[in-house]
């Protein structure tokens, strides 16, 4: 449809400017919504089908926005857990399977094949709870603040991050405390967060990326922001984070990410490619430079891979985790089967 | 309807809109596609495929056009095509634009008779297609321009000054040697830097210095700015009274007439062209294949993000890529032989087989084609379903659709093989070579004026098909050579027009010349302006008399035009009389012959001398005057040793004439010796038998001058002796 269409063009980065992860979030939502309300779908497993080609075409125009098969594989997991809840199985059931479990069924699996009128409506409410939760989950982080930031310390952090912030204020409204923002060139986002952040009377500093080591044993924890949490714990951020996350790891800092459930993808780093953004070298090296440019490759990348085993803790709007442990997390909002689109 | 307006408010394509919901909501953004270039300048690719079709990076030229109109919040595209128009229509059909789902309503007008933009805009005019301000652009503009900024500055600009304002003309910041800039392109822009209207506008191509009408700097504007870093995009927002302006002006062919005529008639039609610069954002207008290569390249390095390959805007299931370091992008289906390299800036359609120790580099391969061992491609473009045999190299150049290169060729940079051409094996194409299916000839056949891609027939080239020359395509070869660089100016100039600056089409050539001519002057008076001034001047003297003496101009009328142009000049009376001398005794010269002996000479002076007695009179009045002139009239005839014989005679006319008094002359006589001498060694080779001949028989002259107390008999004495000598 013409929305999907427009969606499509959004997330591609051909709008106005770069979109915001929950936004594109919600609008996910709300387009899957509008599918299975308008949708010619008579059983689950069709509707399925349609989430699936939809979320497909959509995950396909922009790779690195995974926030939107994030939502698709959450939509599918609603789809499947209403399904089941109408096709009277147990809440235990729909639980992942144990190994003994695998063994002994025989590979008896669901085909979704049995219609059901209230389905329809079941998802709708259920797809709502999911907008509801997603309004919340900035908050929910926010307010596990003060458990980690302590009074008098120095937090790190870079580029600009909506999450971070309102981890950051949260906190300065009990505790005095200073932040050093690494400037995050050639977009410089960093510079948009310092003045945010000292708008509420919170001592910062701006620097420059090239400053993050040395500046880094004076620093008590490094907090930042990511585009996407990978299957194996590992993050895709903004560039410029990889040399920060190395640096912190060198002084032994605690590199704290915050970020909420619906970044969690269960891609793994070897699909390498589709994680990739590279945008116009104009911030780079600018189109004005003149005869310069035919003779050189200017690059101008988006984001950074950073490792799991540089990053101490993961901060969403369910708690605090280890990278370790995200493999859990990754078996509870995601049914196996829709890992691949 | 009311889907397309959520669509687009969720685009955040009117970030506009939404600030203003009380206000009635504006009519749909209209964009005019021209999807014709009115020219040949990509003939013979041209010929095979319209421009508009020919592929940037594996997709249609138009498509960019049109994803831009789309991305910038366009609602109604009406496409103009013309040559190969159904070809266009068919394509468009078949892609994501004319689907239900496109926001933006793609709308064909064809038609055979369009010659230029002008006859499209008068049509748009005629068909009142739009209904308020509407983009302009050409079928071949590559951009990521976001124009709602420049639109809603356009819009109140518009509102400010009731329909002041009726175009704003979109460039792209770029430092002068960009290899995105065109030569044929540049632009001298000088605009009033409060208000971004644009004050002068000027092709800078073949120009070396560039001339400024002195009003630009001393009316009332407080900040005049002349830029020479833009580029321009070809993309303009226009008012509706743009096609009605092409209507009332039935000569303005181009945007370019356009801009100069509205720019030229101000003051008497009170429309303004305003501009905006964009320094972020890419636009380019590809205009020759120079343009093509460098604008593919800008493609495939990303300039133009978000239209890049692996983005596949146009939502083809053949055009997807995937993007990898250094910039390669692999189609589905692409197979690398082993040890093949792909180095950097590459694009590999889908489909497509690469054999094995090829090395690739900022190259555009199409689909399916098929591409041999130990090839070499760099800066190479192919097409779709190309064949490359092993053991070829290529560097860039420009192979159409289902062209076939055998063994061994070596393609030398800027050759063109056009559509199923084939060359080789073993063959080297020296550099510029293009070669066609279509013979050359053809084409001077229908030359037809307007120099528009207009009809070639096909059967008409079957009929009269000759054998192919193999010595141009190698012994398995087949195509016609277009065009070889073989040291000859012509081919030279011709070859420029497809891949370089000095082409030009008919009527942009001549307005350039008369640019350039127009150069020339300021030119020489830059360099150091008091002497040069007396040049122009004695130039326009000169022009002035010979209009006198072709419309018979009385001769009031014409000292009243020289005493305009002497203060124009600004010349003192001293060069004045000089200058006057100087231009009628060159006059004879100038208007029938330069080698006239001077019994002819005299004879065509006589009467021109007569006729203009008033105007000598006019000027010379003092003394001092009559000196001057006589130093004039002795510095001609130095100049023109043939001629010095007929001094004597010349002088007795203007005594007779009572323009040089007796005394002054006499005077003048006295005063010789000294100044002809020094003229002597300033010039060393004019010492000439002839010379020192004249200077004796001056000496003659005084002698008898002296002798005898009646100057006129003597004067007539003297003319009969130089006569009978």
């Amino acid at each position: 449809s013409a929305t999907a269409a427009a969606f499509i063009h959004e997330i591609r980065g051909s709008g106005p400017k770069r979109p915001r992860s929950e936004d594109t979030a919600r609008q996910t939502l709300s387009l899957l919504r509008k599918i299975i309300a308008h949708g010619r779908w008579g059983w689950a497993g069709e509707l399925m089908d349609l989430i699936r080609t939809e979320g497909q075409r959509m995950t396909a125009a922009q790779p690195s926005e995974t926030t939107v098969g994030n939502m698709v594989r959450r939509v599918l997991k609603v789809i499947r857990e209403e399904y089941g809840r109408l096709h009277g199985r147990s809440e235990e059931s729909d639980q992942q399977d144990s190994l003994h479990k695998l063994l002994t069924s025989g590979g008896l699996s669901e085909d979704f094949s049995t219609p059901y009128p209230s389905l329809r409506a079941n998802v709708i409410e259920a797809i709502n709870e999911l907008l509801i939760e997603l309004e919340g989950t900035t908050d929910n982080i926010a307010m596990q603040a003060l458990e980690h930031i302590h009074s008098n310390e120095v937090i790190m952090t870079i580029g600009y991050s909506r999450t971070v912030e309102a981890f950051l204020k949260e906190a300065a409204r009990k505790r005095k405390f200073q932040v050093i923002v690494a400037e995050c060139a050639p977009f410089c986002q960093g510079h948009e967060m310092a003045v945010r952040l000292s708008k509420e009377n919170i001592e910062t500093t701006v620097m420059s990326d090239a400053a993050i080591f040395a500046v880094m044993s004076r620093v008590n924890k490094v907090i930042i922001g990511t585009k996407t949490i990978l299957a194996n714990g590992a993050l895709i951020a903004v560039s410029g984070t990889h040399t920060l996350a190395l640096a912190a790891k060198h002084h032994s800092t605690p590199l704290i990410v915050c970020a909420p459930m619906f970044k969690l993808s269960p891609q793994f780093p070897n699909e390498e490619d589709s994680f990739h953004k590279f945008v116009s070298p104009q911030e780079v090296l600018p189109f004005t430079e003149g005869e310069i440019l035919a003779k050189t490759n200017v690059h101008c990348p988006v984001f950074d891979y950073v490792p799991p085993e540089l990053i101490t803790l993961f901060i969403s709007n369910i708690g605090g985790n280890a990278p370790s442990y995200i493999y859990r997390l990754m078996s509870e909002l995601y049914h196996p089967d829709d890992y691949e689109l | 309807m009311a889907a397309r307006g959520t669509a687009k408010r969720a685009a955040g394509a009117g970030a506009a809109r939404g600030s203003e919901p009380q206000e009635e909501p504006p009519p749909p953004l209209q964009a005019v596609l021209v999807a014709d270039s009115f020219n040949r300048r990509f003939f013979p690719i041209s010929k095979d495929r319209p421009r508009a079709l020919l592929p940037m990076a594996n997709v249609a030229m138009i498509d960019y056009t049109l994803e831009f109109l789309t991305a910038t919040g366009v609602e109604e595209t009406f496409v103009f095509c013309c040559w190969k128009s159904a070809e266009i229509k068919e394509h468009l059909q078949r892609s994501k634009w004319c689907r239900h789902t496109s926001p933006n309503t793609v709308r064909f007008v064809t038609s055979e008779l369009y010659r230029s933009l002008g006859d499209v805009l008068r049509d748009v005019d005629a068909k009142s297609l739009v209904r308020s301000d509407f983009i302009l652009v050409t079928g071949d503009v590559v951009s990521n321009l976001n124009v709602s900024r420049a639109l809603e500055e356009h819009k109140l600009r518009r509102k400010m000054e009731k329909n002041v304002s009726v175009m704003t003309m979109i460039f792209k910041e770029s430092s002068p040697g960009h290899h995105a800039r065109c030569k044929e392109d540049d632009i001298v822009i000088a605009m009033d830097s409060a208000t971004n209207r644009v004050l002068h506008y000027q092709r800078t191509q073949g120009l070396k210095r560039f001339r400024f009408p002195m009003s630009l700097f001393q009316n009332s504007i407080e900040n005049v700015e002349v830029r020479h870093d833009l580029l321009d995009c070809h993309i303009s927002i226009c008012s509706p009274q743009v096609a009605e302006l092409f209507t009332d002006n039935f000569d303005y062919q181009t945007r370019d007439d356009f801009v100069r005529g509205l720019l030229v008639n101000e003051e008497i039609l009170g429309n303004q062209i305003h501009m905006h610069v964009t320094t972020e954002e890419y636009g380019a207008h590809i205009c020759n294949l120079l343009m093509y290569e460098a604008v593919c390249s800008d493609i495939i390095r990303r300039w133009v993000y978000p239209l890049t390959p692996e983005m596949n805007f146009t939502d083809d299931k053949n055009q997807s890529y995937t993007h990898s370091k250094h910039n390669i992008y692999r189609g589905v289906d692409v197979s690398l032989g082993h040890g093949s390299m792909l180095k950097e800036n590459v694009l590999i359609g889908q489909g497509t087989v690469i054999g094995s120790n090829c090395s690739i580099m900022n190259s555009v391969i199409g689909q399916n084609c098929r591409i041999g061992n130990e090839v070499t491609l760099d800066g190479a473009f192919l097409w779709d379903g190309v064949h490359i045999a092993d053991n070829v190299q290529i560097q860039h150049s420009v192979i159409c659709d289902e062209a076939e290169v055998k063994e061994k060729v070596k393609l030398k940079p800027h050759c063109v093989l056009s559509s199923q051409v084939v060359v080789g094996p073993d063959i080297t194409l020296s550099e510029g070579t293009v070669i066609s299916l279509h013979p050359p000839d053809e084409e001077e056949e229908d030359d037809d004026q307007f120099s528009d891609d207009s009809g070639v027939n096909k059967e008409e080239s079957k009929v009269k098909l000759k054998g192919y020359n193999k010595k141009d395509v190698g012994s398995e070869g087949r195509g016609y050579l277009w065009k070889a660089d073989d040291k000859n100016e012509d081919d030279e100039e011709q070859r420029q027009s497809l891949w370089g600056p000095a082409m030009l089409s008919e009527e942009e050539s001549e307005s350039d010349s008369d640019l350039s001519m127009g150069s020339e002057e300021p030119d020489s008076r830059a360099a150091s302006p008091q002497l040069d001034d007396i040049k122009v001047f004695q130039n326009e003297v000169l022009g002035t008399l010979q209009r006198g003496e072709e419309e018979n101009i009385s001769c009031d009328n014409l000292v009243l035009e020289i005493n305009s142009l002497k203060y124009a000049y600004n010349i003192s009376l001293n060069e004045m009389m000089q200058v006057l001398s100087k231009v009628i005794l060159e006059f004879p010269l100038q208007q029938l012959d330069a080698n006239l002996d001077s019994q002819n000479y005299f004879s065509a002076l006589l009467p021109l001398l007569k006729n203009w007695t008033p105007l000598f009179k006019n000027y010379i009045k003092r003394s001092s005057d009559h000196l001057n002139a006589l130093f004039a009239i002795e510095e001609f005839f130095l100049e023109h040793d043939s001629l010095c014989t007929s001094i004597a005679k010349v002088l007795m006319t203007f005594y007779q004439l009572e323009i040089l008094e007796e005394d002054v002359i006499l005077n003048w006589f006295s005063l010789r010796d000294t100044s002809d001498k020094g003229k002597q060694l300033r010039k060393n080779q004019r010492v000439s038998p002839r010379s020192v001949e004249f200077i004796v028989r001056v000496c003659v002259l005084q002698q008898l001058l002296e002798g005898t107390a009646e100057f006129n008999a003597t004067v007539t004495f003297c003319g009969a002796a130089a006569v009978a000598q």
